[in-house]
């Protein structure tokens, strides 16, 4: 009995890790990998969900031996599954045989035309050989007709990002804000693309953004950062008459005493801290001498 | 005018830790090196040597705000240290892209409006091996408003067999599991971009 007990801390593991779809692959394939050599017999229908999370942490650390056994294992479980068959053809990927890999996700999309997860990792392929302006174009067309898949939408914005599209990156941001409003990430990272984008409207929109990320989580430090930076850059521009800018000093005064609070509450007084907190008054007083 | 930079063993290692760290995302960072006492008319003579580097970020890099705040941050903690910011790296989200883009380009441009002598640093993630058998970098130089490529070899470090000894062992170590960049440092204050505990590790094994 108390053999079976010690089974349960890696399983909790593996299953948090699974949970919050953390991609520690290194730790999981040490872990996965001993139980599944170890204790297999002893997982009982947990083991499957295992095989597949192990298989894919061990593409992830070039471990084909490893993927190549919990692949043989699903294979034999479930004969002519598409999920199954997908973990192949992510195999084919991390080997980089895109061609073989693609053969495998039409197959799947022939019998099986609305199998999201096929259609997602051709354009992940299409990622993987840098034709960015096709994973664009096609996880688009995915989107008309999948139109609630957060997961794209946010792989979407961030392949606008990386091509500098910020415009584009907003809109997707933008569709995400509206299906989860109390998401504090989605205000954040909208309110860094506007920041981007620059000039002074979308300036004031990434400030009100920011805002709105720390009304939904206060400890969320890139929002206060992006307030104090999108306020005093506000108030230091020509283009605002007196009203805005003492509006935007209250607002970046406000940011500035919070983050200082927050490196208190953190800090050991730690050197590292002390220039932090140093740096934070140096701006302060930047925007308070013009 | 030819300089140029060499690198400092715990400089060149934190930078492939963090790369080792996030093999599935684009990371970049900083390189700090002392400030020069006085500017010599002949460069030749004083190469820059890059004594440390901070890891920024992982995962989307092309955003600007976060990065304004650690350049500002970072300035101030060079100028306690008497440290200048000298350079940028840049490992690209994919392995065989390995040359730098149009927003390395644009921190390297701005890191040198600060210092003229600024290198702009690409990773090369196809040669990254434990062993580290060779300098897997390319350092590319501010000349006239373009950036031009020079080669990366054992000459380019203060003592490449110890830079590479030093790196083989944090990476067969796993150290990379706890380096912290600037990121892990908005998630949580208390993580230190210094990486004290990783500097300590390298000083250990110089």
């Amino acid at each position: 009995m108390s053999f079976l007990y010690c089974l349960n801390p890696e399983k909790h593991k593996l299953r948090k890790w699974r949970e919050d779809n953390h991609r520690n692959s290194e730790q999981i394939v040490d872990v996965g990998e001993e139980l599944i050599n170890e204790h297999a017999s002893k997982l009982g229908d947990d083991i499957w969900i295992i095989y597949e999370q192990v298989m894919i942490a061990a593409l992830d650390c070039s471990r084909d031996d490893l993927a190549w056994t919990c692949l043989q294992e699903l294979k034999r479980q479930f004969p002519g599954s598409q999920r199954v068959k997908r973990l192949a053809g992510m195999r084919l990927e991390a080997l980089e045989k895109y061609e073989d890999a693609n053969k495998q996700y039409d197959s799947i999309l022939q019998d099986d035309p609305t199998n999201t997860a096929a259609r997602k990792r051709k354009i992940s392929i299409l990622k993987a050989q840098g034709k960015s302006a096709e994973a664009i174009r096609e996880l688009n067309e995915y989107l008309e007709q999948f139109v609630g898949d957060q997961e794209a939408w946010h792989e979407l914005s961030e392949l606008y990002i990386n091509e500098h599209d910020y415009g584009k990156a907003a809109f997707c941001l933008e569709e995400l804000m509206m299906t989860n409003p109390h998401n504090h990430l989605y205000c954040e990272q909208y309110a860094e693309v506007k920041y981007t984008q620059g000039g002074l409207e979308n300036l004031e929109l990434s400030r009100k953004y920011f805002a709105q990320a720390l009304k939904l989580n206060n400890r969320n430090m890139r929002a206060l950062f992006g307030l104090y930076m999108s306020a005093s850059h506000i108030a230091a521009s020509p283009k605002v008459n007196a009203t805005v800018k003492k509006a935007n000093v209250k607002y970046a005064t406000w940011a500035t005493n919070q983050i200082n609070r927050a490196y208190q509450l953190a800090g050991r007084g730690t050197k590292e801290n002390k220039c932090s907190v140093k740096a934070v008054e140096e701006m302060l007083e930047s925007i308070t001498m013009s | 005018l030819s300089y140029f930079c060499l690198f400092h063993s715990g400089a060149y290692c934190k930078m492939l830790l963090h790369a080792a760290k996030y093999p599935h995302c684009a990371v970049n960072g900083l390189l700090v090196a002392e400030k020069q006492k006085e500017k010599k008319k002949d460069s030749h003579s004083t190469p820059i040597l890059c004594v440390d580097c901070i890891p920024l970020f992982h995962g989307t890099l092309a955003l600007a705000p976060m990065l304004e705040v650690a350049l500002t941050l970072i300035d101030t903690w060079c100028k306690e240290n008497k440290y200048v910011i000298a350079g940028y790296y840049q490992a690209n989200e994919r392995t065989k892209d390995f040359r730098p883009n149009q927003f390395a380009e644009k921190v390297g441009a701005r890191i040198a409006e600060n210092f003229s002598e600024a290198a702009m640093i690409m990773v090369d993630s196809t040669r990254f091996t434990m062993g580290c058998y060779e300098p897997i970098l390319t350092i590319y130089d501010h000349h006239e408003n373009k950036w031009k490529c020079r080669d990366c070899n054992a000459d380019c470090f203060e003592d490449w067999c110890e830079a590479q000894k030093i790196t083989s062992a944090l990476l067969e170590g796993r150290s990379y599991e706890s380096l912290i960049d600037f990121d892990n440092h908005l998630d949580d204050l208390r993580n230190d971009w210094t990486n004290p505990e990783i500097n300590k590790s390298v000083l250990h094994l110089c």
